[in-house]
């Protein structure tokens, strides 16, 4: 393992290679940081400067763009409350509700230094173990992956601040919405009125932009207090002593399950951060600072989301399987290169591969570098007064939006479900379970529906492989857990009426 | 006698008028999402139809309101608050107006040419801005040009991303 | 903001000419539409063929990926787009062939409502199984599958995709068109079920799974094309194999909208054409797996022709396929 890290750091040390390894940081942080402009959208508008370089400096360059989209994307979620893509959406619960405190600066500083412990921790991870990890990518077929989401989806319940109910409404609400479009089996168009636009069903960037980024535009412009007390108060910018204190345990389990979900092919990583929130509102004192700002929620679920995305590297390079749409655009970027990913990537182009795995290391360093400085800057946008700030936020969601698919018709969809949102807000439902119940809903009918073809039907395929048995209990446990003391709760309220 | 069964004595009547909306909108969408997939076969268990889902869930989300209206006659909750249609009509507008200029867009009798970033982008920036209640006109003005052509570089150039700038003046 | 002065004088310098029309197509840049997203297959052949075709040109051949519905929304913008030549598109059997057939409701009429400018080039199909199942060769696959139509899973990649549509005209000459289907949505998660045994074959691009065959974690039955591929000589052909029937191509071609002038086809016909006898060009196409395109398929009416015969070869297939 160490001789083969340090071939692989002998390629990524080059003068170029790290050049390029930070450019690609850069410009990936700086395109991501754009709201309306996520990861995946980021990788595709940058994918074609990377075309004149040479395999593995491109692929680097690359590597690079994606650590510092994921962390622009983490940055809008903070900041102004627009999440860049499904992984970033906990961190808007608490993350932005510590920017309204004024500590803006030190969510995003714990986001970044979480981050980067994190990342080393995957890549050594990547190093030490990912060829034999490939095999649990493999141990999960259908119904393994259904009774996942179904894990899943009961996290969302826990990630509701106010009702329980209301938290089960959002999410059967989402996995309606995931429904709408071509049904991927028989072709036939539901619920799109026979309107074309909507027959690839509804756009993740979309419902989120318009959920999260224009509702919130429509909130804050009427609550002039709350938004004049961001900008009035500006806290330390990087976090303290304490508050590392208070973050080094749901880091390290958030690097553990961020990087255990994350090698699962089919999107695992988007549980990570969801599975850690959980988890960090469990074990907490006083689970009720959840979602007022505090800092375990933004810590642990970025570990998360780093060492995730770091580990959905494994599928790919081991098995030469992209797990999800941007390792999907990372086979499109190296095939263009003349790599195309396999099993035997490896052993074929060592120097491409340890390059790789070493570039992850250098490139998490260099986010850390350039955006500890960057911290400053992001949180003195805040001061910008906000009848300028709304409408940049704006031109830079539409621009965003429409980019994506050069599609316009986004962009008035976007405007839609902005609507959608406000009227989420004013009556008292949260966003964050519908956005889940929205991204595992593609997934879980697809899977279902698999699971059932290749058992001929039979529902007891979920019960009698032991994984997927296994996935099914955790999620009543946490199910039980989260519905046992919300019932008491709501007793409780009624008596002190 | 507890308090609970004093409060429930006391019969139903509305104590949270943002539940009882949450309930009958979630009743609302269920409703025109099972009209919608009303002809969608549901399929065998063996081979799920495109229906099964969307209508399975649709009936849930009915259920879940049912509960939610219930609840709002038992329990008390938040009041439903005021709207602010001034943000909601700037706002979403100027995002429906970028969407119909930036490329032109054919509807019926009306016919917008394709106008482009060099349009659509002031025009997002003029327009939402007119929801701020701060709202500074001049200084709008300069900033919807400066932002705009900020953009334009950016996007345009720096990245050059096909996004059309202004077809009917430079052809591109 | 230099940039944009130039922008602003080669306006004014084209305003003042004033409709004098003394400068040859193109003057500025053309789109191409993929209507795919950036990445796959199609946009791959579009980057690579489209980057050659600019220094032909003289204009920068802007890629402008439009996806959705297969990519019948993105093929329904280029060709309902002006008709001046700055609009064109890269499709492929999908959109082009199988589209008709696929969606009844579609806005445009490949055969005799586009201006077709050349294929680009050609991925051949191959057959590939679990590495574990039975059949040693095709022949034994073919009766296999038949003997056994009600216990064979077929993976695809979602209705409309290459893989759906190569594998139901497979299914509908073996004469099993109501075969199994396990639907996924693209290639990725479709193979990875592949290598892991849970389903049993599927038909797909030999870019996408070559790979996995040279290593061994799936087996390839056959490729449905007249010769075998380099990147996989060993596999035989279906002719070899036994099933001679059995041929297609996943190709991506360009067309524009009908009504084109016939300048700018010329040029673009020209264009395709150096691009696809470049060496650097040639080699990086074929480096995919890619088979170029003979010199009849590289002019518009032999794309027509190509496209016409897979349409029908690929109709009575999917119009009779279980939707």
């Amino acid at each position: 393992m160490f001789s083969n890290l340090s071939l692989g750091f002998g390629v990524a040390l080059s003068l170029q290679n790290l050049a390029l390894c930070f450019a690609g940081c850069l410009v990936g942080t700086l395109i991501g940081v754009l709201p309306g402009v996520g990861p995946i959208a980021t990788i595709a508008i940058l994918l074609p400067i990377t075309f004149g370089l040479d395999p593995v400096g491109a692929l680097i360059m690359l590597a690079g763009i994606y650590y510092g989209a994921q962390y622009g994307g983490s940055t809008t979620a903070i900041l102004v409350n627009i999440p860049g893509e499904a992984t970033s959406v906990v961190t808007t619960l608490d993350g932005h509700q510590m920017a309204k405190q004024g500590r803006a600066g030190v969510a995003l500083g714990t986001a970044a230094l979480g981050s980067f412990f994190a990342g080393c921790v995957a890549t050594l991870f990547i190093a030490a173990l990912g060829a034999p990890l490939t095999k649990l990518a493999l141990l999960f077929g259908p119904a393994e992956y259904f009774s996942l989401m179904v894990m899943g989806l009961c996290f969302a319940v826990v990630l509701a601040r106010g009702s329980i109910l209301k938290a089960f409404c959002m999410i059967m609400l989402g996995l309606l919405l995931s429904t709408v479009g071509t049904d991927l089996e028989t072709g036939q168009e539901r619920m799109t009125m026979g309107f074309p636009p909507l027959a690839d069903g509804i756009d993740f960037a979309v419902l989120a932009m318009g959920v999260f980024g224009f509702a919130e535009v429509l909130r804050n412009l009427e609550n002039t207090e709350t938004r004049d007390v961001v900008r009035a108060k500006i806290g330390r910018l990087l976090p303290g002593w304490d508050d590392i204190k208070q973050s080094i345990k749901p880091v390290l389990r958030g690097t553990l399950l961020g990087g255990i979900l994350g090698i699962l092919p089919g999107n695992g990583a988007v549980l990570g951060p969801f599975a850690s929130y959980t988890l960090e509102k469990k074990l907490a004192k006083d689970p009720s600072r959840f979602g007022k700002g505090a800092i375990e929620g933004v810590a642990g679920p970025e570990s998360a989301n780093n060492a995730g995305a770091q580990t959905a590297f494994i599928p790919l390079l081991t098995l030469g399987i992209p797990p999800n749409a941007v390792m999907a655009l990372m086979v499109g970027a190296m095939t263009i290169h003349g790599i195309i990913p396999g099993p035997q990537v490896m052993t074929k182009n060592p120097e491409l591969f340890w390059g790789m795995i070493a570039s992850m290391w250098i490139g998490n360093l260099m986010l850390l570098v350039i955006n500890l400085p960057l911290v400053g800057v992001w949180v003195k946008l805040l001061q910008v007064p906000y009848r300028l700030m709304f409408p940049s936020i704006l031109i830079f969601c539409c621009i965003g939006i429409y980019s994506v698919n050069n599609q316009p018709v986004d962009v008035a969809f976007t405007a839609m479900f902005g609507l959608f949102g406000y009227l989420l807000i004013k009556l008292g439902f949260e966003p964050a379970p519908m956005l889940l119940g929205f991204v595992l809903g593609k997934l879980m009918e697809e899977k279902l529906r698999q699971a059932l073809i290749i058992s001929r039907g039979s529902f007891m395929t979920f019960l009698e492989r032991p994984i997927s048995a296994g996935l099914l209990v955790v999620a009543v446990a946490i199910l039980v857990i989260a519905l046992l003391p919300s019932i008491n709760k709501k007793r409780d309220e009624v008596f002190t009426e | 006698m507890s308090l609970n069964q004093i409060e429930r004595a006391q019969g139903l009547r509305v104590r949270s008028s943002q539940d009882l909306a949450a309930g009958l909108f979630m009743i609302l969408l269920a409703g025109i999402a099972f009209v919608m997939s009303y002809e969608l076969p549901m399929g065998t268990l063996r081979q799920l139809g495109p229906g099964m889902l969307p209508k399975s869930f649709a009936a849930i989300c009915a259920a879940l309101g049912a509960l939610l209206v219930i609840s709002s006659l038992r329990f008390h909750g938040e009041k439903l608050s005021g709207w602010s249609w001034r943000g909601v009509f700037f706002v979403l507008g100027a995002a429906c107006v970028f969407a119909l200029c930036i490329r032109g867009f054919d509807l019926g009798p009306i016919h917008v040419p394709q106008l482009g970033l060099a349009v659509a982008g002031p025009l997002v920036i003029l327009i939402s801005g007119l929801a701020a209640d701060d709202l500074k006109p001049k200084e709008l003005v300069i900033f919807a040009v400066v932002m705009s052509t900020a953009c334009a570089l950016l996007f345009k150039y720096a990245l050059s991303l096909p996004i059309p700038l202004a077809p009917w003046l430079l052809g591109i | 903001m230099k940039k944009l002065a130039i922008g602003l004088a080669a306006a004014m310098t084209l305003a003042l000419a004033g409709g004098a029309q003394a400068q040859a197509y193109p003057t500025r840049p053309i789109t191409m539409i993929v209507p795919f997203a950036a990445g796959g297959p199609t946009d791959i052949i579009a980057r690579i063929v489209g980057d050659h075709m600019s220094k032909t040109l003289g204009q920068q051949l802007v890629i402008e990926n439009v996806a959705g519905a297969g990519g019948t929304t993105g093929i329904t913008r280029a060709v309902t787009a002006a008709p001046d030549g700055y609009t064109i598109a890269m499709g492929h059997l999908g959109t082009f062939s199988a589209a008709p057939a696929t969606y009844p409701g579609l806005k445009y009429d490949p055969i005799n409502g586009m201006q077709t400018i050349g294929l680009a080039g050609g991925t051949p199909i191959l057959i590939v199984a679990r590495k574990n199942l039975e059949p040693k060769d095709l022949k034994e696959f073919v009766a296999y599958v038949k003997a056994n139509a009600d216990k064979v899973n077929e993976a695809h990649a979602g209705l409309g995709s290459v893989s759906w549509t190569t594998c139901t005209l497979l299914k509908g000459q073996l004469g099993v068109p109501k075969l199994n289907a396990v639907a996924y949505r693209g290639t990725g998660p479709a193979l990875n079920d592949l290598v892991s045994g849970q389903i049993d074959f599927m038909c797909d691009q030999i870019v996408s799974v070559a790979e996995q065959v040279k290593a061994g974690t799936i087996k390839a039955y056959a490729v449905a094309s007249a010769q075998r591929s380099p990147a996989l000589p060993d596999v035989p052909t279906t002719t070899e194999a036994g099933l001679p029937e059995y041929q297609i191509e996943a190709w991506n071609g360009i067309a524009g909208p009908k009504g084109m002038p016939k300048e700018a086809v010329d040029r673009l016909v020209d264009a395709l054409n150096k691009a696809l006898n470049d060496e650097g060009t040639k080699k990086r196409l074929l480096d995919l797996g890619t088979v170029l395109p003979t010199a009849e398929e590289r002019t518009p009416a032999g794309f027509a022709a190509l496209i016409k015969r897979d349409a029908d070869k690929l109709s009575p297939a999917l119009s009779a396929a279980p939707k």
